[in-house]
């Protein structure tokens, strides 16, 4: 019965060769390292994992890499198509695209990975303590995060940019305020399934206190989804800054990012004429965004047993 | 059912009312009142101080600060939304005649984008691990990772400006009479939109779609010997929808604010558009309307949500 039509993936089979393989003792059991085992076969997982170390790496070492200041302007340079000397061409007052390229990489992530990391610092924390305790904290926060959850994400993130001001820590903190929401509920939720574990009730016949249970024994069993989440939410802030930036209300336009430099491709002429200016940042966004969400998808298939269907 | 439904409606008031509040705090915070947007900066450097002042008082800038709210919340309910400081034209008629570009644009995109979605995301589901679930996999995945701008660029580049079978961007002209007049502008715009809601929906409708076909029902239909097309179609996937028509209509409401960045690329001059014009130039009650507008649309469409769950799902306690 339970085997009709039951098919095998080629992730159910490998995932069970990892079992057969560790039921034979050739290879270790603990549980970080069957996730990672889980994870490096799934091939676009770590195709992903290749294309963001690549990025990442380029951006640290942007220094090395690049010939040129990103900032730096060239006027009898303008508007090079690619060459031996410029790789990726210039732009129209002759600063170099790829080193733009390179060192913008550096703010977009930072302002992707910074945003989702504070999000998830904020949720996750008032998450897990509200979703312990319950009760009058709780009612708030969801109460809270239900009112920033009310408004469509880009509505929300322009309404802040509109009083805040345009700067690029102001964007930052934009987006931890608008992601925080999510992050809560989640952390919530797990928790209160965790919280009725029989662990918990012998920690508290222990006599231990609130905060030591619940962030040092509970959150460590709600780590898998939270990661999940971190590298999503990730990918969903490096494509909002590239649009607010390509709209021009995003880092301010001094600062190379990758949505900055799309910002000139809103003239028709350069869209047409000047590929190299819009071209390829669009795909290095692309592709790391890709990057990210595989790794999220492989993280998500490797914590969670039951998202494998 | 009733004094569910009436009982989910009265939650959104308070809501409303605190979130009207926040915004309208928030842009308390902005320097400048309405006085100094009124006159220009060198007159009123010549002003006397006590003038503006009067001026201040007459138009109840001086009230204390929850008085102003609540004149303003109540001008609201009354349909008085204010005036854009840019054009001095009311707030109502520009919302107005806006809506209907946008509302036109989003609605073709998510009806294309929910046919298209749910059926792919079925087929990759009961093919699962096939190269056509692969391929959709990574399509979908692409569609969500390549921005919505980026793509929209290609879009205008390969179809307006090379190939020239579409206009650049814009709705209405002048010379314009009947719909097909102005239907080449819509196609762009509305299929770059669908296609990028289509990659979140298929992914969606596929894992709710596995998730349906791993319930016991499922068995109980193959052992009744049902054929296969009949267990996937008329038992796994009517159940799978219900999931996915739930994410759209979470999506209805986002479709006002959500297609900011394509009414942006393709001029479509509809609110989203607005919304970017009166943030850049800092045209706050209008910035602040179409916020309101748009948390609006989202409350009410929960709440049609929540009662269409409740309806479907018996399970859903009313109590």
């Amino acid at each position: 019965m339970e085997n009709i039509k039951k098919k095998n993936t080629r992730l159910d089979r490998s995932f069970d060769k990892l079992r057969a393989r560790e039921e034979a003792g050739l290879i270790k059991k603990s549980n970080m390292n069957r996730q990672l085992r889980k994870m490096l076969n799934n091939k676009l997982a770590v195709a992903g994992l290749i294309i963001f170390s690549i990025i990442v790496l380029a951006s640290i070492f942007a220094p090395l890499i690049c010939k040129y200041d990103p900032l730096m302007i060239n006027l009898k340079e303008v508007l090079k198509a690619p060459s031996v000397d410029h790789i990726l061409g210039t732009d129209r007052v002759g600063r170099d695209i790829f080193s733009r390229i390179v060192f913008g990489g550096r703010v977009s992530i930072l302002v992707g990975l910074g945003s989702a990391l504070g999000a998830a610092l904020v949720g996750v924390s008032l998450g897990c303590y509200a979703g312990y305790k319950g009760g009058f904290i709780d009612g708030i926060f969801l109460r809270l995060s239900e009112i920033f959850m009310a408004f469509p994400q880009i509505i929300l993130v322009l309404l802040l940019v509109s009083i805040l001001g345009q700067s690029l820590m102001n964007l930052i903190v934009i987006f931890i305020i608008t992601g925080w929401g999510p992050m809560y509920r989640m952390a919530r939720a797990k928790m209160l399934s965790l919280r009725e574990e029989e662990y918990v009730q012998a920690l508290k016949s222990f006599g231990l206190n609130t905060f030591t249970i619940c962030y040092k024994h509970i959150l460590p069993n709600a780590l898998g989804p939270i990661m999940v989440n971190i590298t999503l939410s990730t990918a969903m802030f490096i494509l909002q800054e590239a649009a607010l930036s390509f709209l021009g209300l995003g880092v301010p336009l001094n600062i190379a990012t990758w949505g900055n430099i799309l910002n000139a491709a809103q003239e028709l002429r350069i869209l047409q004429e000047n590929w190299w200016m819009w071209l390829p940042v669009g795909i290095v966004i692309s592709l790391f965004v890709l990057s990210v969400n595989f790794i999220g998808d492989g993280l998500r298939d490797s914590t969670d047993p039951s998202q494998q269907g | 059912m009733l004094s569910y439904a009436i009982r989910r409606m009265l939650i959104l008031i308070p809501m409303l009312i605190v979130i009207s509040f926040f915004i309208y705090s928030g842009l308390e915070l902005m320097p400048g009142d309405a006085v100094s947007y009124m006159i220009d900066p060198e007159a009123a450097a010549e002003l006397a101080p006590e003038k503006l002042d009067a001026l201040r008082d007459s138009l109840g800038l001086n009230d204390p600060f929850i008085l102003r709210y609540f004149k303003w919340f109540g001008g609201v309910l009354k349909g008085d939304f204010g005036y854009s400081l840019s054009s001095g034209v009311p707030i109502r008629d520009i919302v107005f005649d806006r809506l209907p570009a946008t509302l036109e644009l989003s609605f073709i995109a998510l009806v294309l984008s929910t046919m298209f979605g749910s059926i792919l995301g079925f087929i990759s589901a009961i093919r699962k691990g096939s190269i056509a679930d692969n391929t959709l996999t990574v399509v979908g995945m692409l569609g969500v990772s390549v921005p919505q701008f980026v793509f929209g660029l290609v879009a205008i580049l390969i179809f307006a400006l090379k190939l020239k079978w579409l206009p650049v961007g814009g709705r209405l002209m002048p010379e314009y009479i009947t719909y097909w007049d102005r239907f080449p502008h819509i196609i762009m715009p509305a299929l770059v939109l669908a296609a990028t809601m289509t990659a979140g929906v298929m992914r969606y409708s596929r894992s709710s779609m596995l998730d349906s076909m791993n319930k016991e029902y499922i068995k109980t239909a193959r052992s009744k010997g049902l054929p296969e097309w009949r267990v996937n179609l008329v038992h796994g996937f009517r159940v799978a929808l219900t999931p996915v028509i739930v994410l759209v209509g979470f999506r209805l409401p986002t479709l006002i604010g959500g297609a900011v960045v394509i009414e942006q690329i393709f001029q479509w001059p509809g609110i989203g558009n607005e919304f970017i014009t009166a943030v850049r130039g800092q045209n706050f009650p209008l910035v602040m309307m179409i916020a309101l507008f748009s948390v609006f649309a989202v409350l009410i469409a929960s709440f049609l949500v929540d009662l269409f769950t409740a309806i479907l799902d018996p399970r859903v306690k009313l109590g």
